[in-house]
C-alpha cells in the first residue's frame, strides 16, 4: 500500500467514523403486519375506481404503490370522461390522506350545535345508534329520518331497502347544483323526463345559454372533451360556439362569440332565435307553425333585443347562423338553473333543438336509457339509477315536520351539507337541534355533522366499494364500479355496511330485506345476477358494453308547445338594494365540499385568477357609482343576510350585477376553508323555480358597501400580462 | 523525500485503529428484537431465501418478510419456543416488529434486487455465510472496486449511470 493510498484511507475511515457517530436516525426496518394484496416494494398497480369529488361519475385509474395511492387519473376506457380528469378529481388524494380527516368516533361532550366531541369506540357509537333505532322501531318507524345526497347504485338501493323495511320514508336527499329545471323542461318539450346525452362532439354548431359545461354543469369533462372534438377532431369542420350569459365564465370565455346578456333573461334570447328561424323558414320543424300562432309571432328580435340587452341585429344573424349549420345544439345550464324562471330557459333551450330537428341524431341529444344497465333489476331499477334531482321541495317539507316533531332519529350522510348550503331562511341548524338523536356519517367535521350527537366515520370513496350511473356519457348500459384501492388507515366503516350490520341486530323484516353480509357481497350478489364477470369488470373500472342504441323515443318530438314565457324575479327593494346577485358553482370548490383541500383552495379561478378567498365581481361602471375600487373589502347585503367579500371589477360583467362564487365561508370544515369571507348562500331567499320546485338561487336583489376587512384578495399573476379593465373599455 | 511529522504519522496511525474498530464493528452480529436464524431456516430446512424476501426478484429492495408470513408457518411449528412466542405475540397485538437494519448501502447508490437476481447472481454472492447464521450478518463490504471487479467479470455495464442515479 502506498503512503498516499494509506492516508486516504485512514481519512475516509475518520470521516466515517466522526460522522457515521453522529447519525442517529434510527435504522429499523419495519414490515407490515398484514402487507396489502399483491404488494411489492416500489412496484405501482393501478386501480380501476369511480370519482366521487361531484355527481359526474368520472372514472378513474389510482395509482398505489406500497399499499399508498399516490396519483389518480383517468380512466381511459370509461365512457364519461375518457382518460381525462379534472382538478377536483385530482385532489381526491387529498380527501383520503386529509389530516382533519375522523378516524375514531365521535360523541359529543358539550350542548348540541358547539362542535364538542369526544372520542370514543365503535362499540359505544354502535349501542347509542342501535339503542335509538331500537326505541322508535316498535313505536314510531316513521321517525325515522334519512338526509344525504342523491345517491346512485346498490348503495342507494341498501339505503331505500333498510329504511322502507323500517317503516321510514324515503332518503330525503340534497343537492343544491340538482337539474330539476332541465328534467322539468324536457318532460314539457319532448315528454321525457330525464338527462340526455349532448352530443357536442358532433355538432356543427353550440349555442349556450349560461350553460357552463366547462367548468361544473352536468359532466364537466365529459362535455369538455367532446368540446375539443368539436373544435378539432373533424379536418374540414370547426365548430362554432356562441354563448349568451350574464357573465364571463371560463367557458364563456373560450367561445367564438360571448354574447352578455341581462340576468334572468336567456329563455328569452332562445326564443328569439326561434322566433327568426321560423319567420325566415329556416326550420323544417312542423311545429314551426303551431309555435308561430302560440305567440312565438311577438317574440321579434326588437322586443327581445329589449328585454335582454342584445342588439337585435346579433339576434338574427346567430339565428341565421345556427339554422345553417346543421347539426346545431342548443344547451342551457347551472346559471340559468336557479333563476325562478329556471324552466322557461331550459324548455327554450330544449325548443331550439326541436327547430333544428335534433333529436335522436348524431350532433344532436338522445335520451339513453339508464335503466337498462339493470334488466334483471325490476322495481329495484329506479334506485339504482335516480334521476338527478335538487330534492329542494322535500327538504322544506321535512324541515317544518322537523319543527313539528316528526322525527325522533336523523340519520346524515354523504358530501352534503345542508347547514352550509341551505338558505338561512330554511331554519336547518334550528330544525335539525330539534331532533333528538342526530347521527352523522361523515368523515370530516363540517357545519351539518357538527350538530350531531354522534358522527361515525366512514372511508373516503377510494377505500370503499360501490357502483355508479353517470348522468351523461354514455348510452345506458355502462356502470362504473368503485373498489377500495387501498386498505383503509382509519378507523372508519362504510355507511351501507353500517346500515346492513343494523339490520342484522333489528332482525325481522329489516333483516331480510338486507340479507348479505356486507355491502361487498350486496354488490357481487347484484352483478353476478346480471350475468356479469365482476373479475373483469373491476379490472377495467366497470361495465362499458355498447349494445347499439339504447335510446328512448320522445313521445312529443314533433309538436311541442311554446313555453311560457316568464320574468324572472327578485327578492329586495330596488332602490335599497340595486344589485342582481348571481351565484355559480365554484371551479373548484362546487358548492364548497372542496374547500377544506388545500390543492383546491390553491387553484386560481380561471376568471379573476383570485385564490383562497371570497370575492364579488361587479362591473366598472357599476363599482364607479359605488365608490368601489378594485381589491376593495366590501359587504354584500341581501335582504336575508350580509356578507364579507373582496371586489373584483370586471368588464364582462353585467351592469348591475354581483357574481359571486359559491363555496367558500365556512365556519366548521378545518383550518383550510376557515377564514375565507363570507358564504354567499346566507345572502340567498326561500323560493322556488317555477315548474321545477328546485331553489332559486339567482333571485334576490343586494347592495354592495365598502368596509375594512382583514386580509386582501390575492390572485395569481395573469400569465398574458397585467390587464387592466381601462384599457378593454 | 521529506519524512512525515511525527503527528502525522500519530494522526494515520489513529485512523488505521478506527478503520479496524469500525470493520470489526460492522461484522459483529447485531442484536434483534426476535433471535431469529438463518442457519435454521436456510441450512437446516432449506429454504429458499426468496421464500420470505419475495420481493428479491421484482423489485429493487428484496423485502422484510411481514409478521402474516411468520405466522403462515409458526401457527403449528416450534410454537413452544420463546422466539416463536415472541412473534406470536406481536401477531396477537397486530404490531410490526422492529428489525434492526444490518446491510445498507448509501443513499447514492441505487442497488436493484431484481437485476441481480434475475441475472442469476446468487443470493450469497453478496451476502456470504447469511445461510450458516444465527441472525443477520454483513460479512462484505459494498466498496465500490468490488462492486466493478464483478460487473467487469460478467461483463455488464461499469457505467456510473447504472448504479449512481
Amino acid at each position: 500500500m502506498k503512503r498516499r493510498d494509506f492516508l486516504k484511507l485512514g481519512g475516509a475511515t475518520a470521516f466515517a467514523a466522526l460522522f457515521g457517530g453522529c447519525d442517529n436516525l434510527p435504522k429499523k426496518l419495519v414490515p407490515f403486519v398484514i402487507p396489502p394484496e399483491n404488494y411489492t416494494l416500489g412496484e405501482s398497480l393501478w386501480y380501476a375506481s369511480v370519482c366521487r369529488q361531484c355527481p359526474a361519475g368520472c372514472g378513474i385509474v389510482v395509482r398505489v404503490s406500497e399499499g399508498r395511492a399516490k396519483k389518480i387519473e383517468g380512466n381511459p376506457l370509461h365512457p364519461v370522461n375518457s382518460g381525462k380528469l379534472c382538478a377536483r378529481g385530482q385532489a381526491g388524494l387529498q380527501a383520503l390522506y386529509h389530516p382533519e380527516r375522523l378516524g375514531r368516533p365521535l360523541k359529543l361532550s358539550g350542548p348540541r350545535g358547539s362542535g364538542k366531541f369526544t372520542e370514543t369506540s365503535w362499540e359505544d357509537a354502535l349501542s347509542i345508534l342501535m339503542t335509538g333505532l331500537k326505541k322508535i322501531r316498535a313505536e314510531a318507524p316513521g321517525s325515522l329520518l334519512m338526509l344525504a345526497e342523491p345517491m346512485r347504485g346498490h348503495r342507494n338501493l341498501v339505503v331505500h331497502r333498510f329504511l322502507r323495511a323500517f317503516g321510514a320514508p324515503a332518503p330525503v336527499a340534497w343537492d343544491p347544483f340538482g337539474h330539476d329545471a332541465l328534467l322539468a323542461a324536457n318532460e314539457d318539450v319532448f315528454g321525457i323526463r330525464d338527462i340526455p346525452e349532448y352530443d357536442i362532439a358532433n355538432a356543427r354548431y353550440l349555442l349556450s345559454f349560461s350553460g357552463d359545461f366547462l367548468e361544473t354543469w352536468l359532466s364537466p369533462v365529459h362535455y369538455g372533451r367532446a368540446y375539443g372534438r368539436m373544435r378539432q377532431e373533424r379536418p374540414t369542420v370547426r365548430g362554432k360556439f356562441v354563448h349568451f350569459g350574464p357573465r364571463l365564465s371560463m367557458t364563456a370565455a373560450n367561445a367564438d362569440v360571448f354574447l352578455p346578456i341581462a340576468p334572468g333573461t336567456e329563455g328569452f334570447a332562445a326564443l328569439g332565435i326561434a322566433h327568426v328561424m321560423v319567420r325566415e323558414k329556416l326550420t323544417p320543424s312542423p311545429a314551426a307553425s303551431s309555435l308561430w300562432t302560440a305567440g312565438l309571432r311577438q317574440m321579434t328580435p326588437e322586443t327581445v333585443g329589449e328585454k335582454t340587452g342584445l342588439r337585435p341585429s346579433d339576434i338574427e344573424a346567430v339565428a341565421r347562423e345556427f339554422a345553417g349549420n346543421q347539426p346545431g345544439l342548443a344547451i342551457a345550464g347551472d346559471g340559468a338553473a336557479g333563476c325562478t324562471n329556471g324552466t322557461f330557459h331550459f324548455s327554450a333551450a330544449a325548443l331550439l333543438n326541436v327547430l333544428a330537428g335534433n333529436l335522436g341524431k348524431p350532433g344532436g341529444l338522445s335520451f339513453p336509457d339508464r335503466r337498462s344497465a339493470f334488466p334483471r333489476a325490476g322495481a329495484d331499477a329506479s334506485t339504482l339509477a335516480p334521476l338527478p334531482e335538487s330534492g329542494f321541495a322535500s327538504v322544506r317539507n321535512t324541515l317544518e315536520k322537523m319543527r313539528g316533531g316528526a322525527f325522533q332519529v336523523a340519520l346524515l350522510s354523504g358530501e352534503t351539507n345542508p347547514a352550509f348550503t341551505l338558505p338561512a331562511g330554511l331554519k336547518f341548524p334550528e330544525s335539525l337541534l330539534s331532533v333528538p338523536l342526530v347521527v352523522s356519517f361523515s368523515s370530516f367535521l363540517d357545519e351539518t355533522s357538527s350538530l350531531s350527537d354522534l358522527v361515525l366515520p366512514v372511508p373516503t370513496y377510494l377505500e370503499e366499494w360501490g357502483d355508479d350511473i353517470a348522468p351523461a356519457g354514455h348510452s345506458g348500459d355502462a356502470v362504473g364500479l368503485l373498489q377500495p384501492v387501498i386498505e383503509p388507515f382509519r378507523d372508519a366503516r362504510p355507511m351501507p355496511d353500517i346500515l346492513i350490520a343494523a339490520a342484522k341486530e333489528l332482525g325481522g323484516p329489516v333483516a331480510a330485506a338486507l340479507p348479505w353480509k356486507n355491502f361487498r357481497e350486496c354488490l357481487e350478489q347484484g352483478y353476478t345476477g346480471m350475468g356479469v364477470n365482476l373479475e373483469n369488470a373491476r379490472r377495467e373500472g366497470g361495465i362499458f358494453s355498447r349494445k347499439g342504441s339504447l335510446s328512448r323515443t320522445a313521445k312529443r318530438a314533433g309538436n311541442p308547445p311554446l313555453p311560457k314565457a316568464i320574468e324572472a324575479s327578485y327578492e329586495g327593494d330596488a332602490a335599497r338594494y340595486p344589485l342582481v346577485l348571481h351565484v355559480y358553482p365554484s371551479i373548484a370548490l362546487s358548492d364548497g365540499r372542496g374547500a377544506n383541500l388545500s390543492w383546491l383552495q390553491e387553484m386560481p379561478d380561471p376568471i379573476s385568477t383570485a385564490v383562497w378567498r371570497n370575492w364579488v365581481e361587479v362591473h366598472p361602471k357599476t363599482a364607479e357609482s359605488l365608490g368601489i375600487a378594485d381589491g376593495d373589502g366590501v359587504v354584500v347585503t341581501s335582504p336575508f343576510g350580509s356578507m364579507e367579500a373582496f371586489a373584483v371589477l370586471h368588464p364582462a360583467v353585467a351592469k348591475g350585477t354581483a357574481a359571486m362564487p359559491l363555496g367558500q365561508g365556512h365556519t366548521r370544515y378545518g383550518r383550510n376553508a376557515a377564514g375565507r369571507g363570507g358564504n354567499p348562500f346566507s345572502l340567498l331567499p326561500v323560493k322556488d323555480t317555477a315548474g321545477a320546485k328546485s331553489h332559486a338561487r339567482q333571485s334576490t336583489r343586494v347592495s354592495i358597501a365598502k368596509a375594512r376587512i382583514k386580509g386582501k384578495l390575492v390572485r395569481t399573476v395573469n400569465v398574458e400580462g397585467q390587464w387592466k379593465y381601462e384599457n378593454i373599455l | 523525500m521529506q519524512r512525515p511529522s511525527p503527528q502525522a504519522v500519530i494522526a494515520a496511525s489513529l485512523f488505521a485503529f478506527a478503520l479496524i474498530a469500525a470493520s470489526v464493528a460492522s461484522f459483529a452480529e447485531t442484536p434483534q428484537p426476535v433471535a431469529y436464524s438463518h442457519r435454521i431456516h436456510v441450512t437446516d430446512n432449506k429454504i429458499d431465501c426468496r421464500f420470505c424476501h419475495s420481493s428479491a426478484n421484482k423489485s429493487a429492495s428484496a423485502r422484510i418478510p411481514p409478521v402474516e408470513k411468520c405466522m403462515s408457518c409458526h401457527r403449528v411449528i416450534a410454537t413452544d419456543r420463546p422466539e416463536i412466542k415472541k412473534i406470536a405475540q406481536y401477531w396477537r397485538e397486530k404490531k410490526p416488529i422492529y428489525w434492526n437494519r444490518v446491510t445498507e448501502l448509501p443513499d447514492y447508490v441505487y442497488f436493484p434486487h431484481m437485476r441481480m437476481v434475475n441475472a442469476g447472481v446468487p443470493c450469497l454472492t453478496c451476502h456470504p455465510g447469511m445461510d450458516r447464521a444465527d441472525g443477520a450478518v454483513q460479512k462484505r463490504e459494498f466498496t465500490m472496486g468490488w462492486c466493478m471487479d464483478c460487473h467487469k467479470k460478467r461483463g455488464v455495464s461499469i457505467d456510473c449511470w447504472t448504479c449512481h442515479i
